[in-house]
């Protein structure tokens, strides 16, 4: 019975809490948007694009130019992951080149877009023989080296939060494909880095 | 400009490839060439017909012979102990079977390496070590696609045991390396520099090649291993038997020889520091058939000690065994199979069992 009334007083007595109105109007950290361009760069992570399993890391960045809600632009991205298995110690390099299109929606200080990215992948493979330089192996049988182009595509999500000025934090990330052959690959990559809008 | 521009393509693909990540072949560390001669009809062991031939290559231990097998023999009856039950004091030691392929007699083939010796099979530090491998020729008869290595078949023995019998069906019939007092072939990896010692020696032959080689060596006899042992040398190979090649530059010649002059290659050791396990005999008899026994001492290398009035029963191995053997009974013994101890396993000098042949005690 006691818990009770303790319940009910405390919600009778309760009121909305009232934050300082003046400290939220005024802003501390304004930010000024651009006139249609924006450079990011950051640090990109990523399945490989040609190798079945591993972690690329690398960075990436891009351009992107036009008023919301549509905009275009072009990206570039250089992650690596080496990976191994008995035989053999496989380094995959990719460079991503894409042109991108996005829809893209501003609130306040952030931004939400879509980001349709096709191009191509240029992936260098070294494969190290494991053990070949203790067994004595030379040339290819020791280690090959090779570069292939592919196409690929990502579809991201981006978000974009103006931090200061000119300044942006922006994250991207999505599913990625690729066309190693004959084979369609699928893959994902994400980045995280900073914006500028001149 | 637009043929610019296809030049420029053209340049781009030309350096581009077929991606293999993990796929693709697979080159062999090294390839060993091998070939057989003789005819195998001749030296096929009694009814082993559909034969099943491959060819082996086993990596090599350090063994050390228990004193028995080296020391002059006291009697006649140990001397046919030692003769029927010790083998070849020098023989190559297997540790680990490596690789395998099929062969057919008289033909060549090649056996493919794709991995390198383990650390332990080879002898020295990381700046300077060597693994010797001999490649082995079998019948495999139970069809398992490699060598299974045996060991000694111990007689029954009193208490508990906890060695079990390595039993095998497979059938050597030759080998390029059996013993260091024959001319052998052997596969060498060495790793960083070469310095000689006593596993395997060499003795005035150049070192092995960096990475894997095959070796040659005339061999040398026991008489010239105990005289450069106690002159505190390693015994020579002779003049002009030695040879040193990449395994690409040569083929490894195997003889087809009878089972019984080879198939110590494929028998593991027990123990490989020359200790002895000296065992609780069993309340019966074990069966003597075909086999060889004798009563004697303790061996004593140094200052006699408190072993010495023990007398031991030796048995040999018998003649159709795989690998040859002694069996070690005390009427005292240890845990571990060791003869000194606070408080021995068993002590069956005072009541030994019935069938004991030996003495109690040794006359001293």
């Amino acid at each position: 019975m006691l818990r009770a009334v303790l319940v009910v007083a405390t919600i009778l007595v309760s009121r909305p809490s009232a934050a300082d109105v003046g400290a939220l109007t005024s802003d501390s950290f304004p930010y000024a948007h651009g006139h249609g361009l924006d450079l990011d760069g950051g640090l990109a992570v990523a399945f490989p694009t040609a190798l079945p399993t591993g972690l690329s890391r690398g960075i990436g960045g891009g351009i992107t130019e036009g008023r919301c809600p549509w905009r275009w632009g072009a990206r570039a991205a250089w992650v690596t992951a080496t990976e191994s298995t008995l035989d053999w110690t496989v380094t995959h390099s990719d460079l991503r080149l894409r042109a991108s299109g996005s829809l893209q929606h501003d609130a306040g200080r952030g931004s939400f877009g879509l980001r349709l990215s096709a191009g191509g992948t240029l992936v260098h493979e070294t494969r190290d023989r494991n053990q070949g330089m203790r067994a004595g192996l030379m040339g290819s049988d020791l280690e090959t080296s090779t570069f292939a182009l592919v196409p690929a595509a990502e579809l991201e999500a981006v978000v974009s939060v103006h931090v200061v000025g000119s300044w942006l934090l922006v994250m991207s990330g999505g599913p990625s494909a690729a066309l190693v052959g004959s084979d369609l690959h699928g893959s994902w990559i994400a980045e995280l880095g900073v914006g500028w809008q001149p | 400009m637009i043929a610019d521009r296809l030049a420029l393509l053209g340049i781009l693909l030309a350096g581009c490839g077929d991606l293999q990540g993990f796929g693709g072949d697979v080159p062999p560390l090294s390839t060993i060439h091998v070939d057989t001669s003789g005819d195998f009809d001749a030296v096929r062991t009694p009814g082993a017909t559909n034969e099943n031939l491959r060819v082996a290559l086993i990596w090599g231990t350090e063994w050390l012979p228990e004193a028995l097998c080296f020391l002059p023999p006291d009697t006649a009856e140990l001397a046919a102990v030692v003769d029927a039950g010790c083998r070849n004091p020098l023989s190559f030691t297997p540790d680990r079977v490596a690789a395998s392929v099929p062969i057919t007699s008289n033909v060549p083939a090649d056996l493919s390496l794709d991995a390198l010796p383990a650390a332990d099979v080879m002898y020295g530090d990381v700046t300077a070590r060597v693994a010797y491998g001999s490649l082995v020729v079998f019948d495999d008869r139970d069809a398992s696609g490699t060598l299974e290595l045996a060991s000694t078949s111990r007689l029954p023995q009193g208490g508990f045991d906890p060695e079990q019998d390595a039993l095998t069906n497979d059938i050597i019939y030759g080998a390029s390396f059996v013993a260091m007092t024959e001319p052998d072939q052997r596969l060498a990896f060495r790793e960083g520099a070469f310095v000689e010692t006593g596993f395997y020696p060499r003795h005035g032959c150049d070192a092995p090649l960096p990475a894997f080689s095959i070796l040659g060596a005339g061999g040398f006899s026991f008489a010239d291993a105990i005289a450069a042992t106690a002159a505190g040398t390693l015994p020579s190979e002779p003049a002009g038997s030695c040879s040193e090649a990449k395994p690409e530059d040569t083929t490894v010649a195997i003889p087809f020889r009878p089972s019984a002059d080879v198939r110590e290659v494929g028998c593991v050791q027990r123990r490989l520091d020359s200790s002895v396990r000296y065992r609780q005999p069993p309340t019966d008899a074990p069966d003597f058939t075909g086999r060889a026994f004798a009563c004697t001492t303790i061996p004593q290398l140094g200052m006699p000690d408190a072993t010495a009035g023990i007398v031991q029963l030796v048995v040999s191995s018998k003649a159709d065994e795989p690998c040859r053997g002694l069996t070690h009974y005390t009427l005292i013994g240890c845990d571990r199979g060791r003869l000194i101890c606070d408080s021995p396993e068993w002590d069956y000098r005072a009541n030994p069992p019935a069938w004991w042949p030996c003495p109690v005690q040794a006359v001293r």
